[in-house]
């Protein structure tokens, strides 16, 4: 239905791609957004091993024959190593994966310039998730294929930059020549359709997939969104050096506190830990770890399938972008 | 250009410019609204005759619509408004506060009346009284955004209010306005965009500052005037808010302000005291901001002087006239939203 640089790159019928996301970005998931037709994630981070890793690259290739991403954060963490994101980069290259988001230090510093020229052989397109036009200059520097441009609003780990979306992809769009890919705020068609005229060749969005019939997360949290508006996320963490935003629950208030009374990074990491999380997905407990949603919850309002959602978004954002051409062409 | 506010108010462009004090003047009204848009004249720091004089300068100066603000926090506010309505202004911009009263007497004589707000629950209060428009305030805009961003807070607007929604906050061009436009709103407002044009009044020290400043040199925080406020990242802006509120400098700058507005000082004082404890620190803060942002603007004082700016100054890159600007805003946004409808 529409034509961009990124549909034209992987070949998809939406320009819509699902951000990297823990225990959520499985083979199931990912194989049913590619199959209806936007590019779904699967997070390298959920498989420790070399075997489990590629296991689960092939095991989405039986789900779907349509390209997905790989997503892979590269920041130092207690449970995945640099011996992991090495690992992980070389199944890439071997499994040759049509793409990878990539977030956290640039892949040149982590594999150097040979690391992605053999990425590149294998016909991996590369993008960096960056809230800092300094960053895509890099990214782009170095040969990466396109930029994630992350607006605050986003859920995760947003720069501290603190710049909006509707500021940096612009910014980002006139700063380097590869595509920018909107990432914050996004869950709907006006929101799509306002990314691709401020200059974005696609969006990304991870919020809004949790909220699938596939994805596989507790009922609890998928109602959840539903029912939260725009205004109940939060930022945290500020004192840790890793700002996030999550949903505002009992654990990031107590995070909060902690942050307020000037408490170290021993007291709050158990609060905070991937465990939890998984934890908190698959029993539904929302107020058991932080959830990493965006401000675009204020715009999820049902539980649908994959295919009806890319599908209604895509058809909205045409129809939004028609009618605003109406509005802006007449004189 | 044709949207429900250029329908509505008989202006060429859905663009507004912000009430700014000391740049939204009488002349800067006239210039945005001779130019095809709706100048809004910032009337917080007029005393009443001061505001008369204004709407009959920019009544001279211009035949088309325009409008003025007023905040109803400040002190005299409403004594001003009520000389808007007096003066049958045909715009009437009410915000932090409630304007239903405003609203009621400016539909006696066919006026508007816009309502700033920052989320739903404001907005849909200011739909039942029945203000003609809201005017969406994201978080990245100049001043007074809260945590939500346009991205988010214009579309869920959109979706729930009957009435137009006017998205301000990280507009500055083109794009920023058919962007606009797709999540639904009706038409932009522009602060930082307009004030650096060649008829703002802004002092050209800061005129070149926000051309050179990017998206990230701005600070947002309560510590400046006691509510989330976005300021211009300057080494004075930094050391307001690391010193929070100074209370005597609000007691001598406070005296300022009576002078400004013309009310004697003892009733300003004994009418902030009246309003309560955490109203009167409110207004000690802005006593404060009041200072700070004057010498900013006027005589652009960059040591001392804090501007209210948004995200966007990093999307300002020159200082044209207010016709041009407009001019090439309505080019690229046709061009932008042209190539799109070719991608669908």
């Amino acid at each position: 239905m529409f034509k961009t640089k990124i549909t034209d790159m992987f070949g998809v019928k939406h320009p819509i791609i699902c951000g990297a996301m823990m225990w959520l970005c499985k083979p199931e998931l990912c194989a049913a957004i590619s199959n209806a037709g936007g590019i779904g994630n699967l997070t390298a981070a959920n498989y420790e091993t070399e075997e489990d890793f590629r296991g689960a690259i092939r095991e989405t290739r039986k789900l779907t024959d349509k390209p997905f991403m790989i997503g892979l954060t590269l920041l130092p963490s207690i449970r995945i190593t640099a011996e992991h994101h090495k690992m992980y980069i070389k199944v890439c290259t071997e499994e040759k994966v049509a793409g990878m988001e990539i977030s956290g230090t640039p892949l040149d510093k982590v594999v150097g310039m040979e690391g992605i020229e053999s990425l590149k052989k294998a016909g991996v397109k590369l993008f960096h998730k960056v809230g800092a036009v300094r960053h895509a200059v890099h990214a782009e520097s170095v040969g990466y294929d396109g930029v994630y441009a992350a607006g605050i609003e986003e859920g995760g780990h947003p720069l501290n930059d603190d710049v909006t979306t509707m500021v940096l992809t612009p910014r980002m769009v006139e700063s380097v020549k590869i595509p920018v890919v909107t990432v914050g705020g996004i869950a709907n068609g006006r929101t799509m359709a306002a990314a691709l005229t401020l200059g974005a060749a696609g969006v990304m969005m991870a919020s809004r997939f949790i909220a699938t019939k596939e994805c596989q997360v507790h009922d609890n949290i998928k109602q959840e969104l539903v029912r939260k508006q725009e205004f109940n996320t939060t930022l945290y963490g500020q004192t840790l050096g890793l700002q996030g935003r999550a949903l505002k629950s009992k654990i990031i208030e107590e995070v909060i506190s902690i942050e307020a009374r000037k408490g170290g990074f021993e007291e709050i990491i158990p609060l905070i830990s991937g465990q939890r999380v998984k934890e908190a997905w698959e029993k539904g407990l929302v107020d058991f770890a932080p959830l990493m949603v965006g401000q675009s919850i204020g715009l999820i309002h049902n539980v649908v399938s994959c295919a009806e959602l890319l599908e209604t978004m895509s058809a909205e954002a045409a129809e939004c972008l028609a009618a605003a051409n109406k509005q802006v062409v007449k004189n | 250009m044709k949207t429900k506010i250029t329908e509505m108010l008989g202006i060429q462009y859905p663009i507004i410019l912000s009430g700014m004090s000391w740049i939204s003047t009488p002349e800067m009204v006239a210039a945005v609204s001779n130019a095809g848009g709706l100048g809004i004249l910032a009337t917080g720091p007029l005393s009443l005759e001061d505001t008369r004089a204004a709407i009959r300068k920019i009544r001279a100066l211009t035949d088309k619509p325009f409008g003025a603000n007023a905040t109803l926090m400040f002190p005299g506010a409403d004594k001003n408004a009520k000389l808007l309505l007096e003066e049958k202004v045909p715009v009437i911009n009410f915000s932090l506060g409630k304007g239903d009263w405003i609203v009621k007497e400016a539909h006696k004589y066919g006026g508007k009346v816009f309502a700033t707000v920052v989320n739903l629950k404001h907005a849909l209060k200011a739909q039942e009284f029945e203000s003609d428009a809201v005017i969406a305030t994201g978080q990245e805009a100049a001043a007074h955004g809260e945590e939500v961003t346009s991205m988010v807070l214009i579309p869920h607007l959109a979706e729930n209010l009957k009435i137009p929604v006017i998205a301000a906050g990280g507009i500055a061009d083109g794009r920023g306005l058919a962007a606009a436009i797709a999540l639904g709103a009706e038409g932009v407002a522009m602060g930082t965009r307009l004030m650096t044009t060649k008829e703002s009044p802004l002092h050209a020290q800061y005129k070149e500052l926000a051309v050179k400043k990017d998206v990230y040199d701005t600070l947002f925080s309560k510590r400046f005037d006691g509510i989330l406020c976005r300021v211009m990242k300057t080494d004075a802006a930094k050391k307001a808010i690391k010193n929070g509120l100074n209370l005597p400098a609000a007691f001598f700058n406070s005296r300022d302000i009576a002078r400004q507005i013309n009310q004697p000082y003892w009733k300003l004082f004994i009418g902030v005291l009246l309003s309560g404890m955490s109203s009167a620190i409110q207004l000690a803060y802005m006593a404060n901001a009041f200072k700070a942002i004057r010498i900013a603007t006027e005589n652009g004082d960059t040591r001392t002087g804090v501007l209210p700016v948004g995200q966007v100054q990093g999307l300002v890159h020159d200082v044209p006239t207010v016709a041009e600007l407009f001019a090439r805003i309505d080019a690229e946004a046709k061009a932008v939203s042209g190539r799109l409808a070719e991608k669908v």
